[in-house]
């Protein structure tokens, strides 16, 4: 089961593929996201020195360049101020976000907008496993183990009891010298681990186990916790997808009810610095210029939205998370939210499809700028901002290290107000960031 | 589907062990202790019945089972019987020590010759326990001898020997009023209480340091207090303002032909360049050329270069954020005389006094004050993930909340060395397929 879930190799086709019966083909993720950003390269032919030819390679396609430039694309979306968020609903343009540099989120999925996909499966008409399903399936099977580790250990207790019970009995009619208790049965404790384990197993050997289905009841297979067979409901569970698949061929157009939804740093971060999408204002109809979207978002980073005439402040939640985002982003790698477990950002590798987020972020305010201690007013202001307790530093970082994440703390120092915010990169460039790994450090473990 | 990173969390073929499983969390279980034989009869030299016990399995929740009340009830007794374990002093090695309340003295009938003047006794100032005529190495790696042969101890250092039960203190002549003729082993033994409260508080020494100390000493690191211990301590030339900035501008212009070069540079790259950070869009709208080029015109950001920092006085740091303790691993061999670089600096910061994380100036000064450790070897050249982890400087945090210390290590990282984009640079991770595999850290 794990196995047909894992959204993981690049590969197109895995040397084993074919053995591993009925799994559809893995999609070929290194050609789907060949482009890490949505723009448009145009690559030069590299010039040999020893080949005059190479030169006038070079020189026509820069000629084409400049006769016929090419079209830039220019995505749309569509900004809602009532929810202060930002929709995509175009298709195409929601693959395209998607495909180059992982942006957004689907509204009804978890992150890949997988809706109609997922709804045809569901209705029968495609075969294969979304990735949603695939942990739905396996959240099931681990609540099917848990419950059977439930029942076992109900039933330990239960022996245990008659076993003391009998003791009493024959205990009283003995004097009470010796142990009162004889040897108590030795059961094994139920291990979900080991169970998943050896249902992995199970999986790598599918013909010898195939015929056998029956299994006796759960006494037995309490004494050998070791060798876990599986309650039947599990294994109709499993079945029930392909059942449905030949029930009905009728090919209903589906709507795609689903649309991408994009946070403000990554709206801001393709409108202002790549230019491939304009926003879209829904009651207006009308585009966003780059610089009032700026003001516009910063304006509805608080809660609620600041009216479109208030001043920013240098400490606008927008500011700060956007200048983390940029400068993240502008490294290369795939920022995306860290909501799930607890921190700002999550940082991929190329992209979530690819590898495991390496680091987790959060982000402090630091106010070193000598304007922010010139009054006891902004002193205090200063000191209830950057305010974090231990015990939630604790947290966040006890939550990393189990789901084997890096946590990096990222300062970013903020700067005096502005008297004015129009120069985007002026302003941005004054947000400065620094960045320390933490991570417990245990005595026990570093004596060598 | 970036919640596949989910299925790490419950990966059940990870060796959780892999996972920083710390043994000290969990509560122990007193029983085993009454397993392992804690008083050997000098006589008795079998060792064989001293194994290490091992851990047995949990129970979550109360049952009526009897078995369970049972081994609650043994678990109780052999907890009180391992707390009502007489502790012995060993007549043979016992070791006596007198306190010095007013810090080191001579030794009596010592007249200073004028040669000798200003030397003092030759032992930190903070020592207030001798051992009279400390004869060869008494304690390893603990204490300072002086001229006449006396073994001076710092507090922390006396009571841990004291809790350890290889030290017997006595209180001075001067404050019993018994006379000279006396002394030995007639003096008065200082009770454990009064060795508290006598060495705590007393030059720096705070409970919450002591728990470190100790934690540390009994897990057989060797601990000695850094130059920071002296929260007042003020460095000698206080850092000036001016100093270079560590943070790179992106946006700035070289200096000098550099500069122009680099115009120039850009210029051809991208002729018609239509890049205006000041409204967008910050790559422009011309033809790129290829996603370095887009990447490094998107760097805007000003980030902090560790290796352009310099390094500051150790002193120049903000009090509780100052390293106190230079640590050492068991496996160094250290001598007093000559410390090595140590292996860990820590800090310790009582979090009832100290209620929230560092704020950047106190982490800066902190990690300043520590030398530059850059990443190096052949792994770390290899390994992209293991050199950020690293960073460039590194101090371990003890964090203090009533008498629970966690350590944190705090490594100063430096992402914009390491760009992503590169793809040479880059690892080529892949999700292993299934969950089943452990990540490899």
């Amino acid at each position: 089961m794990a196995e047909a879930t894992s959204p993981s190799p690049a590969g197109p086709l895995n040397g084993n593929g074919r053995a591993r019966t009925s799994r559809p083909p893995r999609p070929n993720y290194r050609d789907i996201h060949r482009f890490p950003l949505p723009v448009t390269i145009h690559n030069v032919p590299s010039v040999i020195p020893h080949n005059p030819l190479s030169l006038i390679s070079v020189a026509l396609s820069y000629l084409s360049c400049l006769i016929s430039p090419p079209r830039k694309e220019l995505y749309t979306a569509y900004f809602d101020s009532a929810t202060s968020a930002v929709h995509v609903t175009d298709e195409k343009t929601i693959n395209a976000l998607w495909r180059m540099g992982f942006f957004g989120k689907g509204n009804l999925s978890r992150s890949e907008p997988s809706w109609l996909e997922r709804e045809k499966k569901r209705r029968g008409y495609l075969g294969g496993n979304t990735s949603e399903e695939a942990t739905r399936k396996r959240r099931a099977e681990r609540r099917e183990l848990k419950l059977e580790r439930a029942r076992v250990e109900r039933q330990m207790i239960e022996e245990r009891l008659k076993a003391e019970a009998a003791a009493r009995e024959s205990g009283s009619m003995a004097s009470d010298g010796g142990d009162a208790v004889p040897a108590h049965p030795t059961l094994e404790k139920f291990s979900v681990k080991k169970a998943m384990e050896a249902k992995y197993q199970q999986k790598r050997q599918p013909a010898q186990q195939n015929g056998s289905v029956t299994h006796p009841d759960g006494t037995s297979q309490a004494s050998n916790g070791k060798a876990v067979r599986f309650s039947p409901v599990v294994e109709t569970k499993e079945l029930a997808p392909q059942i449905n698949d030949d029930d009905d061929d009728v090919d209903i157009e589906l709507e795609n009810e689903e649309h991408l939804q994009l946070s403000n740093e990554e709206t801001f971060f393709l409108a202002y610095s790549l230019g491939a999408l304009q926003v879209v204002d829904r009651e207006t109809n009308t585009v966003i210029p780059t610089s009032s979207l700026f003001h516009r978002l910063c304006h509805h980073s608080h809660f609620p939205p600041r009216t479109g005439t208030a001043d920013l402040e240098p400490d606008d939640p927008f500011l700060t998370s956007y200048a983390v985002y940029h400068h993240f982003r502008s490294l290369g790698w795939v920022v995306r939210s860290g909501v799930k477990f607890g921190t700002d950002y999550l940082l991929y590798n190329r992209g979530p499809v690819f590898s495991h987020a390496e680091f987790a972020v959060i982000i402090v305010p630091s106010y070193e700028h000598p304007y922010w201690s010139e009054t006891q007013e902004r002193k205090d202001y200063v000191a209830r901002k950057q305010d974090r307790s231990w015990w939630w530093l604790h947290c966040v970082n006890r939550v990393q290290a189990h789901v084997k994440k890096s946590l990096a703390i990222v300062y970013v120092q903020i700067p005096p107000p502005q008297s004015s915010y129009d120069d985007i990169g002026g302003v941005l460039g004054q947000y400065r960031v620094r960045e320390f790994l933490l991570r417990r450090w245990i005595p026990n473990r570093s004596r060598d | 589907m970036a919640d596949a990173d989910e299925d790490v969390i419950r990966a059940p073929g990870a060796d959780t062990s892999q996972i920083d499983t710390d043994l000290s969390d969990e509560t122990q279980d007193f029983r085993l202790l009454s397993h392992l034989n804690l008083y050997v009869p000098p006589t008795l030299t079998d060792t064989t019945s001293t194994s290490l016990p091992k851990r047995g399995e949990k129970d979550f929740e109360p049952n009526p089972t009897e078995f369970q009340a049972d081994v609650l009830s043994a678990s109780r007794q052999a907890m009180h019987n391992a707390l009502a374990h007489p502790r012995i002093h060993n007549t043979k090695n016992r070791v006596i020590g007198i306190y010095a309340p007013d810090g080191p003295i001579f030794p009596d009938g010592y007249v200073e010759t004028p040669k000798d003047v200003g030397k003092g006794v030759g032992v930190a100032p903070d020592c207030c326990i001798y051992i009279p005529s400390a004869k060869g190495s008494v304690f390893q790696g603990i204490g300072q001898a002086d001229r006449w042969n006396r073994l001076w101890l710092l507090p922390e250092e006396a009571l841990y020997m004291i809790e350890r039960g290889s030290l017997d203190i006595r209180w001075p002549t001067s404050m019993t009023g018994t006379t000279e003729e006396e002394e030995g082993d007639l003096s008065i033994p200082m009770s454990l209480q009064a060795a508290y409260a006598c060495m705590l508080g007393r030059a720096g020494l705070t409970m919450e340091r002591y728990t470190v100390y100790t934690g540390l000493k009994r897990l057989g690191y060797s601990v000695f207090r850094a130059s920071g211990w002296d929260d007042s301590a003020k460095p000698e030339t206080p850092t000036t303002g001016d100093e270079p900035d560590a943070y790179t501008e992106p946006r700035q212009r070289g200096p000098g032909l550099s500069g122009i070069l680099s115009c120039i540079a850009n210029w051809m790259d991208d002729p018609f360049s239509t890049a205006s950070p000041a409204a967008g869009p910050l790559v422009g709208c011309g033809i790129h050329r290829s996603y370095g080029d887009v990447y490094r015109r998107m760097s805007l950001i000003p980030w902090y270069d560790p290796t352009l920092a310099p390094q500051r006085d150790p002193l120049d740091t903000i009090a509780p954020f100052r390293v106190v303790f230079h640590v050492y691993k068991p496996s160094t061999s250290v001598k007093r005389s000559a410390l090595p670089s140590p292996d860990f600096r820590i800090a310790v910061v009582n979090t009832r006094e100290q209620t929230t994380i560092p704020t950047l100036p106190q982490l800066s000064a902190l990690l300043q004050g520590t030398p530059i450790d850059p990443p190096t070897g052949e792994k770390m050249e290899r390994l992209m993930y293991m050199r950020l982890r690293h960073g460039y400087r590194n101090v371990v945090l003890a964090v203090v909340d009533q008498g629970v210390s966690s350590f944190l290590r705090i490594g100063d990282a430096a992402f914009g060395k390491e760009k992503m984009y590169d793809s040479k640079n880059a690892p080529r991770g892949q999700k292993k397929h299934g969950n089943y595999k452990p990540r490899k850290r």
